[in-house]
């Protein structure tokens, strides 16, 4: 920049120096010619020059002698006198074009490269051209999310201030305008990004705009590739649903995966957790364009690749019957609490290989309705029970007497509890004699009985005699045990971990121990100490433990098969061609450190289980299912217990695992029992031609209607 | 379109003009012709870049252009035809007319106020009556100058020429348009100077003008005031002329404002055009609109990026043809007058040449001034035909032939 003026000054000083220069030369000369010329001349020009009197009478006068000199003398120029001034003028002339010529030249010829790449630069522009995400399939290939491809309209944020444009818009899509400015000023998609005027708009209103687009500024066309959900909110809590990318989401992007705010993410579910594989590879799209930043032309195109398709292990037949069977319990009249209890979930694993056939939570949403903002605020409120929250893997409730099968085999493994050990149960305990009596379910007592039939009868005061034992032989009794036997005995079904599962966010439930019980209560010393009832209510799966329904049904996987499996939701990924790229193999997290004997035990004790209760059995003989099975009902002081039940068929060769629980539902085997049966039945019952029989399940309403709570009714196991 | 009113009044007058030439002098010998043949060839190669930098834009038409050079043929045949030594008389006549003309876009009716600029007025069709006072103040400052017969040593005298001359110059500042005012200082200085006057007399006016620029800056600072926007203005010099002189003065420096992306933008054109350039038709930097204003003033830069290098020369041997054989006329003259018109024309077209050619290279700050005979707008082109017939006029009129009308 200095430089350049300097230049400028120099080139400047130098071309006025010559200038004067030649000037000077050209005048010295001049005059000494002067001299030489004739006479008349000479005396004509000094008339002119020279005479005072003249050059007094001011300028009219001297014309008149003009006049007379040209037509008198007619050789005489006037030029000849200025020679010199001439030749000033010549050099002046001839600089100035030098000047221009030179300055031309070094941009031309010697910088024009640099020039020429700013040219470029001005003219063409890279767009990326978004790749269609991966479809999901179901198990057998039935689609569960597809593409489809619609026209949008969009906007930038000023259109809405722009009143002719948006009565134009509201012209041509027939919307109101209020509507359109409504739509302009939604800031849901993110204050920075286009906004969506209308999507799925006509082909020929998109060709009306595109042709004058002169008349609607700011406003521009894309055909987006929306997903597209067959079957509504089926297995949405599994698959998960996509949004606009976030400015956050495209500062965390993750290495080799380039994220713009046009972008269109998974922000749950499978859509989440397999974002890279469904999210295929962008084209760029190299184009000229004009000063407004119009398309000329497109000068060449790398085309996008499509993202990987995934085929997930859910079962759509046996999902669609779960998740219409839940909205049935929970919402048969659409709010919830028109049913039995305020949520539901249910798991069912293939405990051979650890894959998820079923996993339905309610209440649930719709992935497609979620570009209507008034769906947002719905979900957000309390009554709607948490639409968005998939209850397999971040519901943590107390898994009740479904964690006897657990305990029981802690009891035989300590020895404090054996085959041939018998209790009598009188319907209450209070074995700590803390004045604090505990009540079996059963008010009225059991009588005696021994662990199989404390298991099948679901006796608490069988499982608070070991909870005593375990006591007795801790650091307060005898001191053989340390405080945390019974959890450690516990982790070997991996309570209180995450499973692995392929989602994100999963949480990992509780198992208590005095450690965490004085973290916890550290503000309340008289209540951080550990106690004989911790041990009580921990051994009936009440207290403090807390399960999700995923970790359960994974540790009954285990009863079944003696392994726990890492349970997962993918299946296969098939590239863009079709070829398959990724095949998930089984894998066995932990083989069960545990007894065979007492395990086979146990088994028998939860066979025997379903043909003890009446009612429970009817529902797996309508199934024809051989199952092993628990119920559990969780107890609330404030309201209605939640209904667990969890089972395994075909006894002999277990094949699945089912867990449900509907929270304040009631009675574990009255409400979640004849669920399970029904997954169950489903699952081994006689295969459907797969997509055959499947419909639409639409999203919770939202609303609800509170659960009346009468006070704490007599549980019923 | 109806026909516009200049047009009829000047076919008016150009018949009459034919009829009172009794004897037509033969076309052959008062024509110049090496000057007749560079003009056709500049006016051909003008009205080629300004039909290319036109075609792709709706805002100008080419047509326009076409008409400015058939008013312009018809002028200059008129000016040519005429004997210029009956206008010597007339310079306080050609003062008058030149106020007249300045100050006419101040009439209530006619007046048109573009871009700040109150310049233009409207009879039909829009015209720049500034632009026509460029003949006017040629023929008023040859006048003046000749009465002096090739010296002006009085400083008296000298004083009172220059402040005649600075009369038009105050005037065009009250549009204001200070890029024709410089137009109007440079045609008084070439005259000035080839009319004799003392050199030392012309570096004190020199010095006075830019200790009278610094002295407006220095004013200015006390005399500026802030707007209702929070912005501060200055009343002598307004930003836009202070931001376009800044730019000029650190044109490397990446600003983002409309005076330096327009520089930038005109350097990027004629740089890109390399030897060759992209071809008639095929520029990309004012087709596709990246180069503001391209017909007008920066229509340069239109045929440096088309016709490249080749172009630029070829462009600028035609100019140095045009004044290289006016200056020829000039100097075998037989009466000041007449040469003094025609060192006039040559100083405005030296001047517009090296200012628009100039501010498109970055050499010259942005000023918006025609380029000869290529830019497009007829009020320009007319005047320079007028120009082409005044220089005719002081050739035919002074050769043999021409003595004898």
């Amino acid at each position: 920049m200095v430089t350049a003026i300097i230049a400028t000054i120099l080139t400047i000083a130098i071309i006025a120096a010559v200038a004067l220069l030649v000037y000077m030369l050209v005048r010295r000369r001049s005059q000494g010619e002067f001299i030489k010329k004739s006479d008349v001349e000479h005396i004509n020009t000094l008339n002119i020059g020279n005479d005072k009197s003249l050059r007094r009478r001011g300028p009219q006068g001297a014309h008149s002698h003009i006049r007379v000199n040209a037509s008198e003398a007619n050789m005489a120029k006037p030029s000849d006198k200025m020679s010199s001034r001439f030749g000033v003028f010549g050099i002046a002339i001839s600089a100035v074009f030098g000047v221009l010529v030179a300055k031309a030249w070094s941009m031309q010829l010697l910088e024009s490269e640099r020039y020429a790449s700013a040219s470029e630069n001005n003219l063409y522009t890279s767009m990326s051209i978004p790749a269609s995400r991966g479809r999901i399939f179901d198990r057998n290939g039935v689609p569960l999310v597809k593409n489809r491809f619609i026209q949008t309209v969009l906007a930038d944020s000023e259109v809405a201030d722009d009143k002719r444009t948006v009565k134009r818009l509201s012209t041509v899509l027939g919307v109101p305008e209020s509507v359109i400015a409504q739509r302009i000023k939604d800031e849901s998609a993110g204050a920075q990004s286009k906004r969506t005027v209308a999507s799925d708009v006509r082909l020929r209103d998109v060709a009306y705009i595109s042709e004058h687009s002169d008349a609607f500024p700011g406003v521009s066309i894309e055909e987006i590739a929306e997903r597209e959900y067959p079957y509504g909110a089926l297995a949405a809590h599994a698959l998960g649903y996509t949004r606009a990318a976030t400015e956050e989401d495209v500062e965390e992007a993750n290495d080799g995966r380039s994220i713009e705010l046009t972008d269109v993410i998974g922000k749950s579910g499978l859509e989440y957790y397999y974002d890279d594989v469904l999210a295929g590879d962008k084209g760029t799209r190299r184009m000229m364009v004009d000063a407004s930043g119009n398309i000329v032309c497109i000068v060449d195109e790398i085309s996008s690749t499509q993202g990987s398709d995934i085929i997930t292990t859910i079962d759509a037949h046996a999902q669609f019957v779960t998740d219409e069977l839940l909205a049935q319990t929970v919402a048969p009249f659409g709010d919830i609490g028109t049913g039995k209890g305020v949520s539901a979930c249910v798991v069912a694993l293939d405990v051979t290989d650890g894959s998820v056939v079923v996993m339905s939570s309610y209440p649930t949403f719709d992935p497609s309705s979620l570009d209507d903002s008034n769906i947002w605020e719905l979900y957000m409120k309390d009554e709607s029970h948490a639409p968005f929250v998939n209850r397999a893997i971040n519901g943590q409730y107390a898994p009740a007497s479904t964690f006897k099968a657990f305990t029981s085999m802690a009891g035989l493994n300590y020895g404090y509890a054996t085959y041939g050990s018998t209790w009598t149960c009188t319907g209450e305990w209070d074995g700590f004699g803390s004045g604090d009596v505990q009540r079996c379910w059963d008010n009225y007592g059991h009588g005696t009985l021994d662990l199989h039939d404390g298991i099948v009868n679901s006796c608490d005061v069988v499982f608070y005699e070991i909870a005593k034992a375990f006591f007795d032989h801790g650091p307060d009794g005898s001191g053989e045990l340390s405080q945390t036997a019974l959890q450690e005995y516990l982790s070997k079904f991996r309570f209180g971990e995450t499973t692995g599962i392929d989602l994100a966010g999963e949480y990992s439930g509780l198992i208590p121990t005095p450690e965490w019980k004085a973290k916890q209560w550290r503000n309340v010393p008289s209540e951080a100490i550990w106690r004989g009832g911790d041990y009580s209510n921990m051994i009936i799966g009440q207290g403090d433990v807390l399960v999700t329904p995923l970790q359960l049904a994974c540790a009954y996987g285990a009863i079944a098969t003696g392994d726990i499996m890492r349970p997962h939701l993918l299946k296969e990924i098939h590239n863009s061609v079709g070829d398959v790229v990724f095949e998930a193999q089984p894998e066995v997290v932990a083989s069960l450190d545990v007894d065979e004997d007492h395990l086979a035990y146990v088994r028998r004790a939860l066979h025997d289980m379903i043909p003890a209760h009446e009612d429970l059995a009817s529902h797996f003989v309508e199934y024809n299912l051989d199952a092993a099975a628990k119920s559990g009902t969780a107890e609330h002081t404030d309201k209605k217990d939640d209904a667990w039940f969890a089972a395994y068929a075909p006894f002999d060769d277990p094949k699945y695992v089912a867990v449900c629980i509907v929270e304040q539902g009631g009675g574990g085997s009255d409400i979640a029992g004849p669920i399970v049966a029904k997954v169950l039945g489903t699952l081994l019952g006689e295969q459907v031609e797969p997509g055959a029989g499947l419909g639409y399940i639409n999203g919770s309403s939202g609303n609800s209607i509170a659960i009346e709570f009468t006070g704490n009714t007599r549980r019923q196991d | 379109m109806p026909l516009p009113e200049i047009d009829s009044m000047t076919s008016a007058q150009a018949a009459g003009a034919y009829n009172s030439n009794k004897k037509p002098p033969k076309f052959f010998q008062v024509v110049f012709w090496p000057l007749a043949v560079a003009c056709i060839l500049l006016v051909g190669y003008g009205l080629l870049i300004c039909w290319s930098a036109t075609d792709t834009d709706p805002k100008y038409s080419f047509m326009r252009q076409l008409l400015g050079v058939a008013l312009g043929l018809v002028v200059m045949a008129l000016m040519w035809a005429y004997d210029y030594r009956k206008l010597s008389d007339m310079y306080i006549v050609m003062l008058v007319v030149s106020v007249v003309l300045i100050l006419s876009p101040h009439l209530p009716v006619i007046g048109v106020t573009r871009s700040g600029a109150t310049s233009w007025i409207n009879v039909g069709m829009q015209i720049q009556p500034g632009e026509f006072a460029k003949i006017t103040i040629i023929l008023f400052c040859a006048g003046v100058l000749s009465k002096y017969g090739g010296r002006l040593d009085d400083l008296g005298e000298y004083v009172k020429v220059i402040g005649l001359m600075l009369i038009p110059f105050v005037c065009i500042m009250t549009q204001p348009d200070l890029g024709t005012g410089l137009v109007y200082l440079f045609i008084s200085a070439t005259t000035l100077f080839m009319a004799g006057a003392k050199v030392r007399y012309m570096v004190l006016t020199l010095l006075v003008l830019v200790v009278g620029i610094v002295f407006i800056f220095v004013i200015d600072e006390f005399l500026k005031y802030t707007t209702e926007d929070g912005t501060t203005e200055y009343h002598l010099l307004k930003q836009y002329q202070r931001a376009r002189l800044f730019v000029f003065m650190n044109q490397d420096n990446a600003s983002s404002d409309a005076e330096s992306y327009n520089l930038r933008q005109a350097m990027i054109a004629i740089g890109s055009g390399g030897l060759f350039g992209k071809g008639i038709g095929s520029s990309t930097q004012s087709s596709l609109g990246f180069l503001p204003e391209a017909p007008t003033d920066f229509i340069f830069c239109v045929l440096a990026e088309e016709l490249g290098f080749v172009g630029v020369v070829f462009l600028l041997a035609l100019y140095g043809c045009l004044i290289g054989f006016s200056i020829f006329i000039a100097r075998r003259c037989s009466n000041l007058f007449g040469m003094l018109i025609v060192c006039g024309i040559v100083g405005m077209w030296l001047f517009q040449i090296l200012e628009n050619i100039g501010m498109c290279i970055g050499l010259m700050p942005i000023t918006g001034i025609p380029l000869p005979f290529v830019s497009y707008g007829s009020s320009f082109m007319i005047v320079n035909f007028a120009a082409l017939g005044l220089i005719g006029s002081v050739y035919s009129h002074a050769s043999k032939v021409g003595k004898g009308i």
